[in-house]
């Protein structure tokens, strides 16, 4: 609460139709901080990174990046002000080699989209950033694999690699261990907390267990509006938020 | 060692198609340059098809919009000054990215179906304003032009205008190619992948695909004024849908995932096109099995066939693949004959002059057709059993091809491909 947030979001609100699924959201997430978002099924918590990272426009109500106001911003412009996604359903080029979707993740940050005048393969410096994430996400020797062939969890830490392309300042991670198993999830975890290192993470997940380790602090959300916000024991201890969600699973 | 090999394979590639004029008849070079053509068109049409995802039906627009731009401009120029005769395709470039930056980005604001009928509808909207901009695009009768010399050649003879054409040709197969090496050409693979990925990414989707969607029609207008400058004249019929189906055709057929599939694609078609269509008038029948065929058997085309063919002869060694080999091709011919034979008698009988034939004397037994130098009789059994024999004969080997390398399979590791489509090598048109 002693810096400036990094992003901020005020009175967000997102309707489809006469349905609300959004009602009033304020959200501040810190620099540098592992901040998740928790809450039942269907409380909205991917409609919150679509409105974020500007897949979708948000109703009413204001989100801030760094200072400047992002909502109604195309998902462009918001990764070129500093902030990157990863999908909740794996989201990468299936048919592309693991070094060239990561080729094409990096090249955007370097400025080469329209490049018509220099090839690609002659580009040191976007070899050595790609072999860099690579290794940081330990897929080095999957680097010839087509991405779509990889198991799932290569996927997801493909996935986290691209995010961390553009170098962004905030990153948000739609449930990255979704249908792993123990040992995938314990890895993914750990690697989660090395490359989000110095970088606001804003994550959904399910499993309560990398929930609570992982993060800095929590904010519950049910029913469209945030609950409670706090550090990972306020939120255990929060009857409210006991009520509405966690039940016997923090109890546990 | 690999790029060594395919380097020389490219320069030999070059230096038989220099020697064509050689070696071939006049009729024949005019068939190259025919070639050439469709072969450049269906590599353009594949930048956006095969690289980008993006499914034109309308291609032939930005083809018809690069001859017309190429027959105004020598009526203007002259073949003199700035533009003389052999930098005329430049002409075709120019109307081709114009036409196609603008069509493009109306169409390339939807994705998929959406997409593919923007662009039908762009291209029907010119075939049916066309024939009246009699101004613009002269009407049934067209516009012509002469090729006039220039550089110290006066473009008379075939020979020089094939290798005008092979020029550029050449040059512009060059230039596609290092497209798909640049930053650009690699954004365009994401496309076709995940576009909505590339847009979290921070690319701008619409802009990438407008310049993909202009390059591609770039290249097209070129071929199209290569055409014009073949003919020395260019009607509105080259607007015709006809003209968009085959490019597509041609480009699946070569097969997409490879850069000079397309290529090879349309070249064998025209080809085909070029040497049977005086002996059949069955040829579109033979064109569309020839698709299906190759659609449901072998999705990745020729190209990916020829892949096929040399993985599968490290896998076996010459002396293992070299029998096996002969057998699918004596398979596809025996098939193919079987098929010609069968569709040819059916087309002669169902003719209406035979028709007319055969009622003329209802009491008579039918009267004999004559195919290869023989005469047929629709009711005798010999006349079915040939086809039968031959299909059956096709049918079998195949079976057989099927069966040498199944075992061969079971026991290699995992094998990432199917052989069945080399089993199931087609070849119809034959």
């Amino acid at each position: 609460m002693n810096a400036d947030p990094i992003l901020t979001l005020r009175g967000v609100r997102k309707a489809f139709g006469a349905t609300e699924i959004i009602r009033g959201v304020d959200l501040d997430l810190q620099p540098q901080e592992r901040h998740a978002l928790i809450g039942p099924n269907g409380a909205g918590k991917s409609t919150v990174f679509h409105l974020v990272s500007g897949h979708y426009t948000p109703s009413a109500g204001e989100i801030a990046l760094a200072g400047r106001r992002i909502e109604g911003r195309g998902p462009q412009a918001i990764n070129r002000m500093g902030l990157a996604r990863s999908f909740q359903i794996t989201n990468i080029f299936p048919g592309l080699t693991v070094f060239e979707n990561l080729r094409l993740a990096v090249m955007r940050p370097r400025g080469l989209q329209y490049c018509l005048w220099k090839r690609i393969g002659r580009d040191p410096a976007i070899r050595r950033e790609t072999e860099r994430l690579l290794e940081q996400v330990r897929l080095q020797h999957r680097a010839a694999t087509l991405a779509g062939e990889m198991s799932y969890s290569e996927q997801r830490s493909l996935e986290i690699a691209m995010t961390l392309a553009s170098d962004p300042k905030v990153i948000l991670l739609d449930e990255p261990m979704a249908g792993m198993s123990r040992e995938e999830t314990a890895y993914t975890s750990d690697l989660i907390r090395t490359v989000t290192r110095g970088r606001a993470l804003l994550i959904v997940e399910h499993d309560m267990q990398v929930v609570f380790a992982l993060s800095d602090r929590i904010s519950v959300l049910v029913y469209g509006q945030v609950i409670a916000t706090g550090t990972p024991s306020e939120i255990r201890a929060n009857p409210a938020v006991k009520e509405a969600y966690l039940g016997e699973e923090v109890a546990a | 060692m690999r790029s060594n090999s395919t380097l020389v394979a490219v320069a030999l590639g070059v230096l038989l198609l220099a020697g064509v004029p050689m070696l071939l008849s006049q009729g024949l070079v005019n068939a190259a340059i025919q070639m050439l053509i469709a072969a450049l068109f269906a590599s353009a049409y594949n930048v956006l098809c095969g690289q980008a995802g993006m499914l034109s039906f309308g291609h032939a627009a930005y083809f018809g919009i690069g001859a017309f731009g190429t027959v105004h401009a020598m009526n203007a120029l002259g073949g003199t000054g700035l533009l003389p005769t052999p930098l005329m395709p430049l002409a075709g470039a120019v109307s081709g990215l114009a036409i196609g930056a603008v069509a493009g980005w109306f169409a390339t604001k939807r994705t998929g179906t959406y997409f593919a009928m923007i662009t039908l509808a762009i291209a029907e909207l010119l075939h049916a304003l066309a024939p009246h901009l009699k101004g613009l695009f002269g009407g049934e009768a067209g516009v012509s032009a002469m090729r006039m010399p220039a550089m110290g050649l006066n473009f008379g003879s075939t020979t020089q205008v094939y290798y005008l054409t092979l020029a550029w040709v050449l040059a512009s197969l060059a230039l596609l190619y290092f497209y798909t090496v640049t930053p650009a050409g690699r954004l365009a693979l994401g496309l076709r992948e995940n576009g909505h990925r590339l847009r979290f990414l921070g690319y701008h989707v619409h802009g990438l695909s407008v310049l993909v969607f202009s390059i591609s029609a770039m290249f097209s207008g070129i071929a199209g004024a290569l055409q014009v400058i073949n003919n020395e004249a260019a009607n509105y019929v080259v607007f015709d849908a006809s003209l968009s189906a085959s490019v597509v055709l041609n480009t699946y057929i070569g097969g997409v995932k490879v850069f000079l599939g397309p290529a090879l694609g349309a070249s064998l078609m025209t080809f085909f096109g070029y040497a049977v269509s005086d002996l059949t008038q069955s040829w579109l029948l033979y064109q569309g099995i020839l698709f299906v065929l190759v659609m449901m058997f072998m999705p990745e085309g020729l190209a990916g066939l020829l892949g096929l063919a040399a993985r599968e002869q490290r896998r076996l060694g010459l002396a293992r693949f070299a029998p096996v080999l002969l057998a699918c091709v004596a398979a596809s011919v025996l098939l193919a004959a079987g098929t010609t034979f069968v569709v040819e008698l059916l087309q002669r009988m169902f003719s209406q002059d035979y028709r007319a034939l055969a009622s003329a004397n209802a009491a008579a037994p039918w009267p004999p057709i004559t195919l290869l130098g023989h005469a047929w009789l629709p009711a005798a059994a010999v006349t079915w059993l040939v086809p039968a024999g031959l299909l059956a004969g096709g049918g079998v080997l195949l079976l057989a091809v099927r069966r040498r390398l199944q075992p061969a399979q079971a026991e290699s590791e995992p094998a990432a491909h199917a052989p069945a489509p080399l089993v199931q090598s087609p070849g119809g048109a034959a």
